[in-house]
């Protein structure tokens, strides 16, 4: 079964490239929606089922730590892993994140078997019956970079 | 700019470099000299930070530099390179940039990132930034790397 993703970047080609990196790590992706900051991402969400968000931080309008926390206080949202993929680095965002909820954290520059592992261990957390359900069926390649 | 950051922000570009844009960079210890400093297209992204530590770094990429990364960030040829993603490439560069280095000056997290900025400079010449402090030159395959920045 596919997942849906929501990558927020305000960055169009960081964006381009997460994708990519999707793509490539065999988790099967469904539809894929694209958000320039936290605000669009939040209109996304109301209109789409979607599986697992990978959101930056430092974005326009809304970053991603407002983000998280309106996801994580919302009834409906709540569900849905948020995962990091940010420059900020220091130990302190790292807490922030955590305390809101966080389910990952990717510091850019990335290496794309970074972003794998942490998708497949989000997602086997947070809906392992799926998982196994689709790795049953033959998915999950190697990574092919 | 003291010999310590000068260090860091070798390191932490170098990383940003090589493992996004599989680029090399190779710090050069003297400004080229000015007969060699003709002018050209070059992209400029600008990023500041403040909040604890305030900082400013502008970046000045050759255009052919620019694209080069663009490319490889994107994993494209040349053809397929938008000019809107060239200064998009150039902005998040600056971005991951100073937000690793910030990782390293500021562990405690208290500055903030501001958005960073891009412009294209059609004739610029790289000759008037060598008067200027904090002036870091990366050699490059596809040209040199001017970066200009302070830290407080």
């Amino acid at each position: 079964m596919a997942f849906n993703i929501l990558v927020a970047d305000d960055s169009e080609t960081m964006r381009a490239v997460i994708k990519k990196t999707v793509g490539m790590s065999g988790v099967p992706v469904g539809e894929f929606h694209e958000a320039a900051n936290g605000k669009e991402a939040l209109a996304i969400l109301e209109q789409n089922w979607i599986d697992v968000i990978i959101s930056d931080i430092n974005m326009p309008e809304m970053g991603g730590m407002e983000l998280l926390k309106k996801v994580s206080e919302d009834e409906d949202l709540k569900r849905i892993p948020l995962i990091f993929v940010t420059t900020e680095s220091s130990e302190a965002r790292r807490e922030e994140a955590q305390r809101l909820g966080v389910a990952g954290y990717v510091k850019k520059p990335f290496q794309p078997e970074a972003i794998k592992a942490i998708l497949y261990e989000v997602l086997e957390k947070a809906y392992e019956h799926r998982m196994t359900e689709t790795f049953d069926e033959g998915g999950g390649d190697d990574m092919d970079f | 700019m003291d010999e310590l950051l000068r260090k860091s922000i070798f390191e932490t570009f170098s990383e940003v470099f090589e493992t996004m844009f599989f680029t090399f960079l190779e710090p050069l210890t003297e400004p080229p000299a000015k007969e060699e400093l003709g002018g050209g297209r070059y992209v400029e992204a600008t990023i500041t930070y403040s909040g604890g530590h305030t900082g400013c770094f502008r970046f000045y990429f050759p255009k052919e530099l620019a694209r080069n990364i663009t490319m490889n960030f994107l994993g494209v040829d040349a053809a397929d390179v938008q000019e809107s993603q060239i200064e998009d490439t150039a902005a998040e560069t600056a971005n991951m940039a100073i937000g690793s280095l910030l990782g390293k000056l500021d562990p405690g997290g208290n500055a903030a990132l501001a958005i960073p900025e891009t412009r294209e400079l059609a004739d610029f010449s790289p000759e008037k930034l060598l008067a200027e402090p904090g002036l870091s030159l990366f050699n490059t395959e596809f040209g040199i790397l001017w970066v200009v920045g302070s830290h407080v």
